[in-house]
């Protein structure tokens, strides 16, 4: 039951109240969230995900490591090369395959193009409206066409570089077991080293410009997993830790997390053993692995002031965002500047029997991949865990934890408010989390 | 005396050929290119953009005219449509290209309308209805039998951008 101007009103004591959002647009899958209120309490809050299933597990079985490396970059037009350097690191790793450091630094250039394409697009594009009030980035640009402007030309760069080592922006095409099909002269990357100067630039901006907007108040940390990596900011190497305590090898995922299915959704959650949610992503990396950041991004995230807020508020989550986004831009241009082209694009390798497991950190956190192989190196068996459907059960209980207080706000608002809280996510099922509609269902009491 | 320059055609060829009917523009245009006239061939740029974006056609130059080829929704398989480019914007429920993914298409229409010089560049769409958007499937029945109808569009639509007599379609 609402009030005429859609305000949720009080209701008799033990009355149930189902808050309906039947379907989740802007999304490359489909989902709805229905949260559920007793005594405006919130006992339920359900992220569903009834996407069809894809089957990308079953349709890796048979193939061979660099099969593998292309099939699973199909996964996601956003993020492939997270998808491709989790698999290339899995094999490697069983292989025993040792690439050359400029190779290694080649993959994680690859890595900084696609943060940049993504967190570029999520920060201006997708993020941004919500926090200057616009239903869309189209109607932000008809007053802030200068955000717009610079959010596409940061992205732009990002999708420059993944040409430049992939041969496309869309589902590069060169990375190979041990190394790549080609690798670029020096003067290929020029043209993208010199954009990347003002790409760094634009982006320590965002990064100040990101960390004055308000967000919705809103504390509720939650526990903490990302790579961490000794030397390096984590992109595709590191231990998989927890502010927790969890710390293990890249591989070993399942010795301290499950998937589960639960009902209503086609993708599978994922917990601790212990039964605990988690969140990943830009904000669990910037406060496990600040130390790691690039000076660049170190010092506009401290000058931000928000490091603590950043972990306990998941809509400050756009400024993790915005400091990784310096970061890439400005470990790329480091990594072209010392570029030296391998001997050789690939070493040999000999494929053998075994379990390859990795984990690398995709733009929207950890992403893990466990293949058993046979004898000559065919798939038998895969196991994929986007961070999404990790973050699954995070979302859920921030959204349970958040709901309370939008309870009394006119209905539009409210729904604007959850919908944000979803974005700030950036949810792999969605290019952005929109609501076309809202149903408010009195269950009785 | 100084010949001018044909006009330049920017083809934006969209879609995705692991997904059904959403590759049938790659198709399309794959065994299409080989069969234009050559002075056809001189004046245009062929992009594979996958999912369209707003710098797909932000990058389109003043003066270049733009045709974007994609399956469509919002017509019947296997039914070919031309619709020039701004009217897709202008008209909400008109047929749409498919392969938007970043941003649904009417933000990247309406993006690139407010940030390209001169607005959304001149041009055509020419699209064909799919019935099917499934990982590892192939064209359905509806989008094979009229993928000759969609070249002949596409190769008319061409010809007459470009101002070169595009001869007839391949027929298969």
């Amino acid at each position: 039951m609402s009030a005429a101007d859609g305000t949720l009103v009080a209701d008799a004591p033990g009355a149930e109240r189902e808050f309906n959002v039947p379907y989740v647009t802007r999304v490359e899958g489909e989902g709805s969230l229905v949260l559920r209120v007793r005594d405006r309490e919130v006992v339920e809050a359900r992220l569903k995900i009834f996407e069809a299933p894809r089957y990308f597990e079953r349709l890796v079985v048979g193939r061979t490591g660099d099969e593998v490396i292309d099939i699973v970059a199909r996964i996601c037009g956003i993020c492939p090369i997270a998808y491709q350097m989790t698999a290339v690191h899995a094999f490697e790793d069983l292989y025993g395959v040792d690439v050359d450091p400029a190779i290694r630094s080649l993959r994680r250039l690859l890595y900084c193009g696609e943060y940049i394409q993504s967190h570029a697009l999520h920060v201006f594009l997708l993020h941004a409206p919500d926090y200057l009030g616009y239903p869309s980035a189209l109607a932000m640009a008809a007053d802030h066409r200068a955000v717009v402007e610079q959010g596409l030309a940061i992205k732009k760069i990002g999708n420059q570089l993944i040409s430049a080592l992939g041969g496309r922006p869309v589902h590069p095409i060169s990375v190979r077991v041990g190394g790549f099909s080609h690798v670029p002269r020096r003067q290929d990357l020029d043209a993208v080293r010199r954009a990347l100067d003002d790409a760094a630039v634009w982006s320590k901006a965002t990064v100040s410009l990101v960390a004055s907007w308000d967000p919705p108040a809103f504390e509720h940390p939650l526990p903490l997993v990302a790579l961490r990596h000794p030397d390096e900011y984590p992109f595709n190497d590191g231990r998989i830790v927890s502010s927790d305590g969890i710390d293990i090898a890249p591989g070993a995922w399942g010795d301290a997390f499950e998937e589960i299915h639960l009902e209503g959704t086609n993708a599978l959650h994922a917990r601790t053993h212990d039964g605990e949610v988690y969140l990943l992503g830009p904000t669990a990396r910037v406060s496990l692995a600040a130390d790691r950041l690039h000076p660049l991004a170190a010092a506009a995230l401290e000058a931000t002031g928000l490091r603590d807020a950043i972990r306990t508020n998941i809509h400050r989550s756009i400024v993790a965002r915005a400091v990784e986004l310096l970061h890439a831009c400005a470990e790329a241009r480091d990594i072209i500047d010392e570029y030296r082209p391998p001997r050789e694009p690939r070493v040999p390798f000999t494929p053998r029997a075994g379990i390859a497991a990795w984990s690398t950190e995709a733009p929207r956190g950890l992403l893990h991949h466990r293949y058993e192989t046979d004898a000559r190196g065919h798939v038998v068996h895969a196991q994929i865990v986007p961070p999404t459907s990790q973050n699954q059960g995070a979302i859920e209980a921030d959204l349970a934890a958040f709901a309370p207080s939008v309870l009394d706000l006119p209905q539009a608002e409210a729904v604007h408010r959850l919908e944000m809280l979803i974005r700030a996510y950036d949810p792999c099922i969605s290019c952005a989390t929109h609501f076309l509609d809202l149903r408010i269902v009195e269950d009785g009491a | 005396m100084t010949h001018l320059a044909p006009p330049s055609v920017r083809l934006l060829v969209c879609g995705n050929a692991d997904r059904g009917d959403d590759g049938a523009a790659l198709s399309a245009v794959a065994t299409l290119l080989p069969s234009l006239p050559s002075a056809l061939l001189e004046c245009l740029e062929v992009r594979r953009c996958g999912h369209l974006r707003v710098e797909d056609l932000t990058d389109v130059r003043s003066g270049e005219i733009a045709v974007i080829v994609d399956a469509a929704v919002g017509i019947p398989p296997g039914h070919v449509v031309i619709l020039p480019i701004r009217q897709i914007l202008a008209e909400a429920d008109s047929p749409a290209p498919r392969s938007s993914h970043e941003l649904p298409i009417d933000q990247v229409l309406g993006l690139a309308q407010v940030l390209r010089p001169g607005g959304l560049p001149e041009g055509t769409f020419v699209g064909i209805g799919g019935r099917r958007f499934g990982y590892g499937r192939p064209l359905s029945r509806s989008v094979r039998l009229n993928l000759p109808a969609f070249q002949a569009a596409i190769a008319a639509e061409l010809a007459r951008l470009a101002h070169v007599p595009g001869g007839p379609a391949p027929s298969g």
